[in-house]
Formats: structure tokens, sequence, C-alpha cells
């Protein structure tokens, strides 16, 4: 058995990640909004006696160390000793494809050059000749179409004779003050073998830091800092040069047979952009989208959720047989909690994946973006920051990854922090499920305000305090398509998969520890010894331990605050007022361990504690000062 | 990995030829155009910055093309390179295009030494298209108005003022000098654009960037 690691390269929108699911069925996700692939997505398929392994990677417009995305596949490139790799051009704009493929040619990847839309140039009268672009670059070129699997079969065939490909392609040959400091470099370069010199030097040319590891020692640093100096736009030079080049390919190899354009598709677009980018309907029509959403969410979420109820609650009845020992107990609440989120997050998260993946592939979602970056670069965030907050109301723990789309740590930490204001499912569930019904709905809409407006003054406060460097937005708008569902699925999948396979078993073990905590009464024991946050709160003592301990597992507040309480009937205990605040000081905060462990991870013990600390903290603080305030309010 | 390098299999497809070779027979055909049409080879060989064997087979390229024709003159070291009538026609072009890309870079970049490098660069790789729009920029001989304060919908890029990797984002992303670029609409933190049939939402700090300037012909 023989096997083949392929890479997946192209820009955002060309069809990889289709083109992976029309080679071995629905198991990647597929974008149509420019960034949301992070990370690499792999697949297998066997063909005859090779088993091919394809690494989808996030599409970049070039490669290079400016964004997340291009660094993820800048990695994946150099890092996975790769056979060869597909690399998906766009037929409708075939330069700005061949940009890339000329850069992986100068990192002598052999490739075979798939072009994606062909139909769609064809209509706008463009054509393409294959043979003449196999002959410029000494590389495979195969039309392909994802959706009717044509050129498909193809495309494997000349993937499995990748190796024979014995020509390294076409080169791009540079200015020769370029080329002067590239062979200047050369003898300095330690080469490991896996790269080729002359791309190393370009890369140092082109000042990507990653690369300066290859030069020998310091002095040699300091002398090809000064060779870029010598050259001042020599980072410039390199990139017009290859544009130029791939744009010279593009001319040479293309045909404009007719200028008859699918007017009717373009009219359609341009009447429905002038109304979802008007500079005051498109914010407006966002803003009641987003919310139309949301509101079909709950109402969903409600109906699901009612479903998997029954599903656990059968589950856990048949575990009655354990007697009382501290085992049953570990396992009867592990369970519990398990159940807990799989009824209350499981089909937010799953249903809300599914309908950001329906936006993205409409092309809707970047027309949103770029309409909400209005209000994000208000507080100091770039357009890229949509993304990771509005995952955030499915689960914060498995949207904490997410914020990885941001360019720099900065902006990624602080974006993470306003998942203290943005409600999860399992905190949505706490101001429905609690507030909303002992207090009445409209308390529970309070409760959303009140977060949004503690969000507004922590991202001011954030924003005068550390400074944050606007990141222009500058994001390709894909032409609107009909979603293909198998995609939508396929990405949401992927998406729910942090969620179950790390998040999941966290949930367990937060109710197991609950559990074992509650019945050796330690619960109880903190409940009575921070009766000073009560107080502050104007709370009964035990509302202490659904606050403290449903840190352990949010899904659980409801049931602790009941258990903690001894009754169901809630709002015989507790006034409307109290409730309002118990449920504000429930959910602003970094929710629960689970969020917790996952920004341990990315953003280190310190930073994560610290700012989970300070968070629940503000959220603490917030609640009783609303209380005070809404008490003088009330006197006059 | 490593590919094994066989030799180019191009040699017999001059027309697509890209490599060093088709920028050295160019480079030859300029220096001898702009010497008028004949030169000793031993002056010419010197202006091309590339290794000796290389112009010389580049030379036999170009014979074989019947581009050039090389002369003998009395003494046995006196050979004469000498453009045949279609040599001189492909030279014209070449030179014409080199004006125009240096003219044009003389306008966009204050340094002249910048200003030929760029040029030198370009000559080789520029589809005719583009070529054509920049000689238009050129003869305009204007600056170009910046995308956020343009107005007549429809142009050419004529300048990109980015820096470093913001620039090669754009020139990646395929928004680049001598494009046609159209302005469809302007909200309050960007500009909506469509080149080469995209649609970009462009910040208004990098629109402000890009100069744009109306094509009269169209």
């Amino acid at each position: 058995m023989k096997t083949l690691k392929i890479l997946l390269i192209g820009q955002p929108n060309v069809g990889k990640s289709s083109l992976v699911n029309a080679i071995v069925g629905s198991r990647v996700t597929v974008s149509n909004y420019p960034g949301t692939t992070v990370e690499v997505a792999e697949a297998w398929k066997k063909i005859h006696d090779t088993e091919i392994r394809f690494i989808d990677t996030p599409g970049i417009y070039s490669i290079s160390d400016k964004s997340e995305e291009e660094k993820v596949t800048e990695k994946a490139i150099f890092e996975e000793k790769v056979d060869g790799a597909i690399v998906v051009a766009d037929a409708t704009s075939l330069e700005r494809s061949l940009y890339i493929a000329l850069q992986i040619l100068e990192a002598e990847i052999p490739f075979v050059l798939a072009i994606n839309f062909v139909e769609d140039a064809e209509k706008k009268g463009i054509k393409i000749d294959y043979k003449k672009l196999e002959d410029l670059l000494y590389m495979p070129v195969v039309p392909i179409n994802p959706l009717t699997r044509k050129g498909v079969n193809n495309l494997i065939e000349k993937v499995i004779n990748i190796k024979n490909l014995t020509n390294p392609g076409f080169k791009v040959i540079y200015d020769d003050h370029i080329e002067k400091a590239l062979e200047e470099l050369t003898p300095y370069i330690e080469n490991d073998g896996k790269l080729p010199v002359r791309f190393i030097a370009l890369r140092i040319l082109e000042e990507d830091e990653d690369f300066f590891k290859y030069l020998k020692d310091k002095k040699i640093i300091n002398r090809a800092k000064e060779i870029l100096k010598e050259h001042p736009k020599v980072a410039e030079d390199i990139a017009i040069t290859r544009y130029g080049t791939a744009s010279f390919i593009a001319g040479k190899v293309t045909r404009i047979t007719s200028l008859a354009l699918t007017k009717k598709k373009k009219k359609f677009e341009e009447r429905f952009d002038s109304i979802i980018l008007h500079k005051l309907w498109g914010p407006i029509i966002t803003f009641f989208s987003l919310l139309l959403i949301f509101a079909l969410l709950l109402y969903l979420g409600n109906l699901v959720q009612g479903f998997f109820m029954e599903l656990t609650n059968d589950l856990s009845a048949s575990l009655k047989f354990l007697k009382h020992s501290m085992l049953s107990i570990a396992l009867s609440q592990s369970l519990t909690g398990l159940a807990a989120g799989i009824s209350i997050a499981f089909p937010y998260v799953l249903l809300f994946y599914l309908i950001l993946g329906l936006l993205e592939d409409t092309g809707l979602l970047s027309r949103f973006i770029v309409n909400t970056e209005r209000f994000l670069r208000k507080i100091g965030l770039p357009a890229k920051s949509f993304i990771p907050l509005a995952l955030g109301l499915g689960c914060t723990a498995a949207a904490t990854r997410s914020t990885r789309v941001l360019s720099t740590k900065k902006e990624q930490f602080y974006t993470a922090s306003l998942f203290a204001f943005v409600p999860c499912s399992s905190r949505i569930a706490i101001i429905m499920g609690i507030v909303g019904f002992y207090g009445g709905r409209i308390l529970a809409l309070y409760v959303f305000a009140t977060l949004a407006v503690a969000g507004l003054i922590w991202s001011f406060v954030i924003k005068k305090t550390i400074h944050i460097k606007h990141e222009p937005l500058l994001l390709e708008l894909p032409p609107y398509r009909k979603p293909m569902i198998s995609n939508v699925l396929a990405k949401s999948w992927l998406r729910m998969k942090d969620f179950v396979y790390i998040v999941m078993p966290l949930l367990a073990i937060g109710g197991m520890s609950y559990g074992i905590l509650n019945s050796l009464k330690i619960t109880q024991y903190v409940a009575s010894s921070f009766s000073i946050i009560s107080s502050w709160l104007d709370l009964p003592d035990a509302t202490v331990i659904p606050l403290f301990f449903g840190f352990l597992q949010k899904d659980l507040t409801g049931g602790m605050l009941i258990s903690a309480m001894g009754t169901t009937d809630l709002s015989t205990l507790l006034t409307p007022l109290q409730i309002y605040i118990f449920g504000t000081a429930a959910t602003v905060g970094i929710p629960c361990i689970n969020a917790l462990v996952m920004f341990i991870k990315e953003f280190g013990v310190k930073n994560a504690v610290g700012l989970t600390a300070a968070s629940i903290i503000y959220g603490f603080l917030l609640s009783g000062l609303l209380w005070r305030a809404i008490l003088l309010v009330g006197r006059f | 990995m490593k590919l094994i390098r066989k030799s180019k299999k191009s040699k017999d497809k001059d027309s697509t030829d890209l490599d060093l070779l088709r920028t050295v027979k160019e480079d030859i055909l300029e220096v001898v155009g702009r010497a008028g049409g004949k030169i000793l080879l031993r002056i010419m060989k010197p202006e091309i910055a590339v290794s000796q064997s290389t112009v010389t087979k580049a030379v036999e390229k170009l014979e074989e093309e019947n581009l050039v024709e090389i002369i003998q003159g009395k003494e046995a070291s006196e050979k004469y390179i000498h453009l045949t009538e279609e040599g001189q026609n492909r030279a014209d072009t070449i030179i014409e295009k080199h004006s125009v890309l240096e003219n044009y870079f003389k306008e966009k970049r204050r340094d002249k030494r910048e200003a030929i490098e760029a040029t030198n660069i370009l000559e080789h790789y520029i589809s005719s298209e583009v070529l054509d729009n920049i000689k238009k920029l050129a003869s305009f001989q204007k600056e170009g108005t910046p995308i956020t304060e343009y107005t007549s919908g429809e142009g050419f890029i004529t300048d990109i003022k980015l820096n470093g990797k913001l620039f090669e984002r754009i020139i990646s992303m395929g928004i680049y000098p001598g494009e046609k670029i159209r302005i469809i609409r302007k909200i309050p933190n960007a500009v909506i654009i469509e080149v080469d049939n995209k649609k970009f939402a462009l910040d208004r700090d990098i629109a402000c960037h890009i100069k744009v300037l109306k094509n009269e012909n169209a």
C-alpha cells in the first residue's frame, strides 16, 4: 500500500473544501466567508493501492506570515512532509490564483492545478487554454466542478502520479538587484533539505521573521537585515513581479470570447447589495436579522431541548439501581452533568452552527460582517472578531479557539474577554429557564440588556487602557450562492468537534466534582463562609451554592438553585428583583471551568485565571451596584 | 522532498518559453534596438547582466527564430549582431513598452533609480492589457484621485501607496495598478469596489491610499 500526503491550497472561497467533499464525501468544512477555517482539516481516500491523505488548509491569498490563516497554511506546507499539492484556482480570476501557485513552485512542491468555476468563467466569456497553461507551468492542469464531480476522477489520477513529475516547474525570475540579493544570501542559509534555498532566501527578503532561523548566526542575521536595508522596497518588488508574472501567464492562456456577462444575476446581486450594504439600511437589516436568528434559535433550541431532556431522564432513571455510595454519587452526578450539558448546550450549539454555516455559504455573512464592523471598530475590534463573538453565543469554551482568526495575541485576548458578556447557550438557559420562567420574559430581557451594557462598559474601559492598533477592514465579498446542504452539515460537525470531544467530558467531570463536594457537605460550608457575597447581592445565603459551583457546570445552575432553596417554586422565596440580580450575577463573567481550561490552552495560566477572576468579580460587583441603584431609583 | 532537476522540456516551445532565456532574449533585442539595429557582439554582451553562456544561447535562439543575424566583420573577433525586419519590429515594441513603464514609474516614484528598477522588473511580465492601461495613465500625466474622493464610478488604479505587508496583501488579492476598478458604493466604514469581477470591502484607511483615474475612452 502506497501512501500520499497531499496539501490543498487556494484562496478563500475557491472551492477547496467542496473539492475534498467531492473526493472523499462530506468530511471537511467549506467556507463562503474568508477566514473561517483556521485549522487544518484532514480527509482520507483509498484509490486502488494508494491511500491519499488530504490536508485542507485555510484559504489564503499568498504564502506569508501576516494572519493566522497564513501561518497555519505556511506551517502545513513546511512542516508536514507532503508529497505534493492540489492548488485550487478560480477560472474567473486566474491571475490571482496563479499568485499562490507561483509561490508553491518556488517551494518546489509539485502540484496539480485544479481549476474551479469553469462554467462561471465561460458564462462571462472567459476561456482558458489548459494545455498551454500546463506547458507554461510544467505542472498538470485539470478543470473541475466539485458539484457535478466533473474532472474529479481525472484530478485524482493526476494526483496519484504526482511523484512522477520530475520537472521542478516554472520559476519567477526577479529583477537583477533581487536576484543579486538572493545570491548573496544563499551561502549563509542553513539548509535542512526540506526547503529549497532560493525559497528560504526569498522569504527572508520578504521579511518573514520565521525564516530568519535558517540563517547560521546573529552576525549573518544582521547582514541579512543590512541587505534588506540596502534594498528598501525589495518585498514590494517581489510581490509586484510575482503578480506581474501571474498576470502575464493568465493573459497568455485566457481568451475573452464575448462579454456576455450573466447580466441577470449581476443585476440581482447589485440590487440586493444596494440594500444590504446601504449605509443606513445595512446595519438595521443586519441587526434585525441577527436578532431574528437569535429568537429563532431560542425557539428551536427549546423544542429540541425537550426531546433531549426526556432522553437523558430515561437514561439516569436506569441508573437508580446503584445504592448510595461514593461511586454511585460520582457516577450518577457525572451523568447528570453530562445530561444537562447534552440537553441544554448541545441542541443550541448545533442549531447555531447550522445557521451560521448557512449564512456563510449564502454569502450573507461577509455582508453582515462589513456592517457590524462599523460598531466593532468603535470598541477597538477588527471585523474578523465577529465570528468568534458570534460563536460565543453557542459555547464559550468551544468558541475560544476561534479567536485565532485574529492577527495579534492582544486582539485575541481582548475578544475572548468579551465572552464574559456574550451569553453562551448554558447562560441563555439560566436567563430563560430561571429568570424568564420565575420572573417573566421582560425580566429576562433586562438581563440580556444588562449583559450588553456591562460588555460595552468593559470594552470602552479596555479600549481606553490598552492601545489596540486599528486593523483596517479588507474583506472579499463573495457572490451570493445557493448553499450546499452537505457542506453546511459537514462544517457544523467540524465546529461541533471541540464541543463534543473537549467540552462534554469536562461537563461530566464538573458534574461529578459538584456531586462529591455536595455529598461531603462542602458546598454548604462554602455557602455560609461566603455570605458576604449573598449579602452584597441581597440574596439568600443558599444562592451562593449555584453562583459558586455553577462554575463547575453552568448547566446545573438551575438545578443547584432549586435544590439549595429546597423548592421548585422560587417565586415564593425570591422577589423579581432578586431573581434579576441572581440572573445577572450568574451570567456575567467567564462562565465555567471548561471555558477556563480552553483559555489556559490559548492564553496561558496567568492570563486565563486573571481574566476569569476579574470578570466574575466585575459581575458580582456590578450586580450589587445595580441592586443599590434600582433601590435608589425606586425610592423616588 | 527534492525534485530531480532534469533539463527543461521547453526547448522547442519558444512562443511560451517564459524562463530566463526569454528575458535575456528580450533584453538583447532591446539593447540592439537602442543601438540602431546593429552592434558589435562583444559590446552588447556586457550590457546583459547574466552569464556569457546564457547570452550566447539566447543569441543562438534569436538566430533560429530569424530575429537577428550574426554578421562577420573584417577581423575574426569582429562579429556584429544585426536585427532582421521582424527583429526590428519586436525590438520597437519592447523599447516602447520599456519607455511607457519607465515614464509611468518616474511619475509615480520619486526616486529615479527605483523607477528604473521597477521598470526592469515589470517589462518582461506585464500583460498587454495592463500595459495599455498604464500607457493611458502615463499619457494623462495626472496623479489620479483617491478612491475615497473618486466619484465617477469606473476607472483605472494608478497608484497604491501602502507599505510592505498590506501592499502585498492588496496585490495578491488582485487589486493592482493598471487594473480596471468600479467603485460600487461608499459606506461610513468602507468603500465597496469591484476589481476583475470580484467585490471587496476596503477600509477607508486603505481606500484613501489607492488612486484612481477615469478612463476617457470607456
